[in-house]
């Protein structure tokens, strides 16, 4: 029988006997609720997340309001949000996790760094690549020269060191220039075009995701190659030349133009640009100006950004170094290679800086391998006087003091005098602003008082519109992620831009983001006792005698076995449960930040289930996974629920059968599945519409895929499963990454004798050849066709057909006898 | 379950105890090889009693009067009592329980099919329910639950000696002319050989060459020693496989093929539901669809088939075999479809035979109990009984290479009764020999409670212990099915 009852105002059919909050969402309206399953029963402490209030009977649980009469519902009064804000922030009261991994948040590129490490956890080589690439198109260079933002804060520290994050992203980068990588998938090009000036790190990534987005992308650069800084800046036994270069090549073979040789100022200019039509520009030509300390005689020492510069180009006549003394002023990463370039050129090299060890611009690492290959460093001394003599410098140095401001005080009294062939100066480099006097155009651009150009930190765009700029030109010198992440901002709103259309921007929800403590200290190392105490892996370090003799690499890879051991160092902090994280989109939902959650562990994280992770701790005692069971393989109480004393006991019972249905059902982390290693969002994965592969009942599922990469399997509610399935659909999808699939077509003319690989064509001329010639010989029925129970109905049908239509025979049969 | 939480009735006849059987209203601990007679002694007590629909079986049945004879004289509650194990009064029980049911519905696995009278078995369960009017309605017939997962589907394609897709018959004029006209090409009328029916004339030398598409006859089937020389004999062998089968050796090519997937295509359930499955990953290497592969070969034959989808080939099906015309890839996007489905917007039909029946009349056919090819003897004291574990499947190809499946059950298991075990100095977990004339197994035991004594139960998933090499050379007497449910064997502690 049909009723009319009102929603918000809203007339709305109903049955007679429907529940109020299926009709609501019927017709669209929002009800939240974390405990209600459709025919499942209720909790005995339901939620109470989904009422509503119905005129003249006042607030009521729509999850179990049986529609009797006409009636008047209202969803979002006042007095209904303030409901469920004061339950929401109850169970944030009672939760205790870490929505994302502390790594996460220091990387300047914003790397699924967990993600991409649980892949490596699984072999899954190639798809951790493929996920770093979404956010880092050079992982083999980054790999070799980041900083490492992410491994001071790694929690693995508190139980032994932190994970060796960056030499797993250069192990995955070089495991997959050496075999490969997955093919991106690229949109086809449009007509807009792009100009990128600079070939750096910055440029290079700029035009990468450019291109991802299908724009026509141009990149100029006053140099013959690509790379920028790290082509001429970095030397080749911290970045070997093979190893940049394959990975730019395998940028550029996305339909990335590159032009060698062309200088902005020299060779074209903003306006010729864009007259040429290209519709933005981006600008990132580094920092290139050096910097000065200011001292007596300073214009006398060389300039040690030209000479590696130089030198990396191969510009140098290098005999004049051999044997000589030589001094660097300065400490930065300009220095330290120079120094370490020097070495290798059989000078005896020592390095002066102004200020302590702790405080130098460059990781302590940086300087531990210069000091290994002989660089002597001074600290806390500074030059006062350089002199020229005939062939050699005289350098008088002073002892340093700092000013209450920090800043430096030379102490002349401590003065002492050195003698050196060579001076170099290597304070470090800073933008140039030369590009004002290069056209009409760029005489507008405005710069800053420190002569940097302009941009609006957002979206990076210049005073000029059209005209962007990154990397360490806009920002001063940085690191390689950070022009990365620049780069990959600004191509972001060039797109935005193109399109006439406002920046899509993630919204910031850290304020949502529970953690366990953001610092090491604040974090109750309760539950720590959980893993055992293992060596981080190291890079093998070639030895400082050998190495100094070649210009090869310094520091060798780790191996598959290494890394798939170190990847699983990880802890995993992060909730691998994010991506069905009802509660967590509610709270974003209904603005309830989550400052006040629990600071201490409260349950050990069970894991004595071979397939299923338990952490009660993040448990919000909604009883879906009891409901969801149908094997009653759930034992679980809760008292005090929703109050501070709240206490939940969890465990599976003996009749588990490892379907995995809990997990899927349950709205939060608490429930994990332990094959599933990388943190992810729906909303980045592809769910795909399959078929279950082993039984004959036919599950339906979703495969949730990404980085071509199956990441999980769920059921579909669906006849004949109804968003059921058993162990095997759930958890027996990994076969088909196995190694020991057959990957090419093989033949042999005798079982003696071995397989050989073959073409596809030569396969099927073999068997084709084959089968004619015995049915010649023997007759159509001397030959006979096996369909297969695990081939699709399609695939069935053109066996039968090629055994009948082709060979003329009856001779058809398939396992349905096994 | 949900139907048992409904108040539904449940009866269960195994030999083991399964763990269903403690939801049951109703147990029956047959012996193993002993379906028919309690099928016929069930159908006994329903004629004798007179509790069949009389209204049902006079419209639509034929050949009652000389079933109703068979039956009343061959099949007495006592010879069916002898054959079973089971005291007369259970048979007579679960007789009341089924033929006294609104709507009931008769549910089989393996246990029925594979034995010598496994189709008779499916004949004798069909027959009750014809007796009793149970089809047509929600909740009733005879189903069996198929094993792998587009067995279905493998027949209802063709994929059979002695029918078309459809089950059409290749001597009927207007099926040979249609698919004539589809096909462009005359097919066969000679009568097509089943796969054993293949092995044998390849141990005589009739048979010369094999094309097995992901079917790794050298594993799965019963008795396969006997296979394996089989395949020596054949002058040429192709496997198409997503891993290197067993079968492998035997054969001269190799073609690598993508899993489901890594493809797009349909599978059918066992309820007729035809059901789409979507592309999620690329093929590993140069791996193919199956589909591809097949196309491509038809062009080294000389034959120019250029199908560029699954779809394009699930048209040409509608075409040869009208149920399936309603089969349309783009119809199938949200759901299944059960066929059949004879028009383009058929909807599909979920339950058949519900105004009358294809042939007019349902014939009750005479179900003939044909014993084990094998009886325990005082050498060889077990039975052995080839089983299926959850965690794995078939010969493990897949689910093996699962680390997930693979962790919750990594070796092969033999379960054994607990006293059985004690007479022979077995204990829990101890590595076992378990051997016939045809061979010889290790396992680890367990022991089980629900297995009863005399009886030993082993699952066939992995490569290190080939339990179908102990398999019986029985052979269903109609389809050829091997016997894996009874084998004579002998087992000792291994040391």
């Amino acid at each position: 029988m049909s009723i009319r009852i009102k929603i918000n105002q809203k007339e709305i059919q109903a049955e007679k006997g429907e529940l109020l909050v299926e009709v609501a969402r019927k017709e669209g309206f929002y009800i939240p609720t974390l405990c209600y399953l459709k025919g499942k029963g209720y909790p005995e402490n339901p939620c109470g997340i989904c009422v509503v209030e119905v005129r003249g009977e006042g607030i009521v649980r729509s999850c179990n309001y049986v529609i009797e009469k006409e009636i008047e519902v209202e969803t979002e009064t006042p007095q209904i949000k303030e409901i469920r804000r004061k339950i929401l922030e109850n169970l944030v009261a009672n939760h205790y996790g870490d929505c994302k991994a502390p790594c996460h948040t220091p990387c300047p590129g914003g790397l699924n760094i967990q993600g991409y490490i649980g892949f490596i956890a699984k072999g899954d080589f190639r798809a951790s690549h493929a996920l770093i690439k979404e956010r880092l198109p050079i992982p083999a260079v980054v790999g070799r020269v980041c900083p490492r933002f992410c491994e001071p804060v790694c929690r693995r520290a508190l139980v032994d060191q932190p994970v060796a994050i960056n030499n797993l992203k250069r192990f995955v980068a070089d495991y997959c220039l050496e075999h490969g990588e997955l093919p991106i998938e690229l949109p086809p090009l449009k007509d807009k075009k792009v100009a990128v000036i600079g070939a750096g790190p910055a440029g290079i990534s700029c035009a990468y995701f450019l291109r991802l987005k299908g724009y026509r992308v141009t990149i100029f650069d006053k140099e013959d190659e690509p790379g920028g800084l790290l082509r001429y800046g970095i030397p080749s036994f911290k970045l070997p030349r093979e190893v940049l270069r394959k990975e730019l090549e395998s940028i550029f073979r996305m339909n990335i133009e590159f032009q060698g040789g062309k200088a902005w100022g020299r060779d074209f200019t903003l306006k010729e640009l864009f007259e040429k039509g290209y519709e933005a520009i981006f600008i990132a030509i580094g920092a290139r100006k050096e910097r000065f300390f200011g001292f007596q005689g300073e214009e006398f020492a060389e300039s040690g950004f030209e000479f590696l510069y130089n030198f990396n180009k191969g510009q140098l006549s290098l005999k004049k170094y051999e044997g000589k003394r030589v001094a660097i002023l300065g400490c930065s990463y300009t220095a330290i290679e120079l120094s370490r370039v020097l070495r290798r050129l059989g000078c005896s090299v020592t390095i002066y800086y102004p200020r302590s060890r702790m405080e130098v611009p460059v990781p302590q690492r940086e300087v531990g391998y210069a000091e290994k290959e002989g660089v002597k460093f001074v600290y806390v001394t500074a030059p006062w006087i350089l002199e020229r003599l005939d062939s050699k410098y005289k350098l008088i140095l002073v002892r340093t003091s700092l000013t209450e401001k920090k800043e430096i005080k030379p102490l002349p009294e401590t003065a002492f005098e050195e003698e050196f062939d060579f001076v170099f100066k290597a304070w470090g480099e800073a933008p140039s602003d030369e590009f004002k006097t290069f056209g009409e155009l760029e005489a507008k651009l405005e710069t800053n008082a420190e002569g940097i150009i302009k941009v609006n930190p957002q979206t990076l765009e210049t005073s000029l519109k059209g005209v962007f700029a990154g990397g360490d030109f806009a920002h001063g010198a940085k690191t390689v992620i950070q022009a990365v992440a620049s780069g990959r901002k600004a191509a972001q709103a060039i797109a935005a831009y193109l399109e006439g259309e406002p920046i899509k921007r993630a919204p910031i929800t850290v304020k949502y983001d529970f953690s366990r403590g953001k610092r090491a200290e604040e974090f109750d190392s309760n539950f720590l006792d959980l893993f055992v105490p293992e060596e981080r892996a190291q890079l093998k370090e070639r030895e400082p005698e050998k190495r100094i003799q070649d210009f090869e690499e310094v520091l060798i890879g780790l191996t598959e076995e290494e890394a798939i051991k170190e990847a699983n160092r990880c802890l995993r902090c992060g909730c691998l449960g994010i991506h069905k994280c009802e509660f967590r989109e509610l709270l974003i939902k209904e603005d309830v930040p989550v400052s006040r959650a629990r600071k201490k562990i409260k349950y050990a994280i069970q894991k004595a289930h071979p397939l299923i992770e338990v952490d009660s701790n993040k448990c919000i005692a909604c009883e879906r996974c009891v409901r969801t069971c149908p094997y009653e393989a759930i034992f679980f109480r809760v008292v005090n629920k929703g109050k501070p004393t709240e206490y939940i006991t969890f465990r599976f019972t003996e009749r588990c059968v490892n379907c995995g249905a809990c997990v899927d059902a349950c709205p939060t982390g608490a429930l994990t599945k332990n094959n599933l290693l990388v943190p992810y969002s729906r909303k980045e994965a592809k769910p795909v519409k399959s078929v279950c592969g082993y039984c004959g009942v036919g599950c339906n599922l979703t495969v949730w895929v990404k980085n071509a990469t199956i990441l999980e399997v769920t059921g579909r509610d669906l006849p004949p499963n109804y968003g059921y399935t058993c162990v095997k659909g759930r958890f027996g999808f990994e076969f088909y990454k196995s190694s020991e699939r057959l990957t090419y077509p093989m033949i042999r003319t005798d079982r003696l004798k071995k397989f050989e690989r073959v073409s596809w064509d030569t396969a099927l001329e073999f068997v084709a050849e084959n089968l004619l010639k015995i049915k010649e010989k023997y007759g159509p029925d001397s030959l006979g066709f096996l369909c297969s129970a695990r081939c699709s109905n399609e695939e069935n049908y053109l066996m039968q057909k090629i055994a009948r239509g082709i060979f003329k025979t009856n001779n058809v049969d398939n396992p349905a006898r096994v | 379950m949900r139907a048992l939480e409904k108040g539904a009735k449940c009866l269960v006849a195994d030999p083991r105890r399964i763990y269903f059987a403690d939801k049951a209203n109703l147990y029956l601990p047959l012996r193993p090889g002993s379906n028919v007679p309690l099928l016929n002694g069930m159908a006994y007590v329903i004629i004798k009693e007179e509790f069949y629909d009389k209204e049902f079986v006079e419209r639509y049945v034929e050949n009652f009067d000389s079933y109703r004879h068979y039956i009343l004289s061959e099949w007495d509650l006592a010879k069916a009592s002898r054959y079973t194990g089971l005291k007369p009064f259970l048979i007579e029980q679960a007789a009341y329980l089924y033929a006294q049911a609104k709507s009931a519905l008769i549910l089989w696995g393996l246990g029925v099919s594979e034995h010598r009278a496994g189709s008779y078995t499916a004949m004798a369960a069909a027959n009750l329910a014809t007796l009793c009017g149970f089809w047509g309605k929600p909740g009733c017939g005879a189903m069996p639950l198929r094993g792998q997962n587009n067995v279905q589907g493998a027949c209802d394609m063709g994929g059979l000696p002695y029918v078309l897709p459809g089950y059409q018959s290749y001597l009927d004029p207007t099926v040979k002319l249609r698919f004539q006209e589809v096909w462009g090409e005359p097919i066969p009328d000679r009568e097509g050989k089943t796969l054993p029916a293949l092995l044998r004339e390849a141990l005589s030398g009739k048979v010369k060459a094999l094309y097995a598409m992901g079917y790794d006859v050298a594993m799965s089937h019963g008795d396969i020693g006997s296979v394996w020389k089989a395949l020596s004999n054949l002058e040429f062998f192709v496997v198409q496989d997503i891993f290197m089968p067993l079968s492998g050796k035997y054969a001269h090519a190799i073609l690598p093929a993508a899993c489901f997937f890594e493809k797009c295509g349909t599978f059918t359930n066992g309820e007729r539901r035809v059901q789409l499955f979507e592309k999620a990953v690329s093929p590993p290497g140069e791996a193919l669809p199956d589909w591809l592969i097949l196309t491509k070969l038809s062009q080294k034959l000389g034959y120019n088939w250029n199908y560029q989808s699954p779809a394009e080939i699930a048209e040409e099906i509608g075409k040869v075999w009208p149920a399936w015309k309603g089969i349309i890839h783009s119809r199938l996007k949200e759901k299944g479809i059960q066929w059949p489905a004879p028009e383009p917007d058929h909807p599909g039909t979920s339950i058949l035979f519900t105004s009358g029946f294809p042939k007019g009349k349902i014939h009750l056919a005479i179900a003939k109990h044909i014993p084990p090819f094998e009886e325990p003897s005082s050498q060889y004291p077990f039975i052995l009984v080839t089983i299926r574990r959850l965690n794995h499947y078939n010969i493990g190809s897949m689910s093996r290479r699962s680390p997930s499946l693979n962790k919750l059950y990594p070796e092969p298991v033999i379960d054994m009764n607990p006293e059985d075990a004690k007479e022979l100095g077995i204990y829990e977990g101890a590595r076992v020999r378990v051997f016939n004339e045809r061979g010889e197994v290790i396992f680890r035991v367990h022991l089980e409670e629900r297995v009863p004594r005399g009886q030993l139960y082993a699952d066939f998933h992995f490569e290190n212990a080939l339990t179908n090499l102990l398999v019986s050379p029985g052979l269903d007497d109609l389809m050829e099915t091997p016997e894996y449910k009874v084998s004579v064997v002998a087992i000792s502690l291994f040391r």
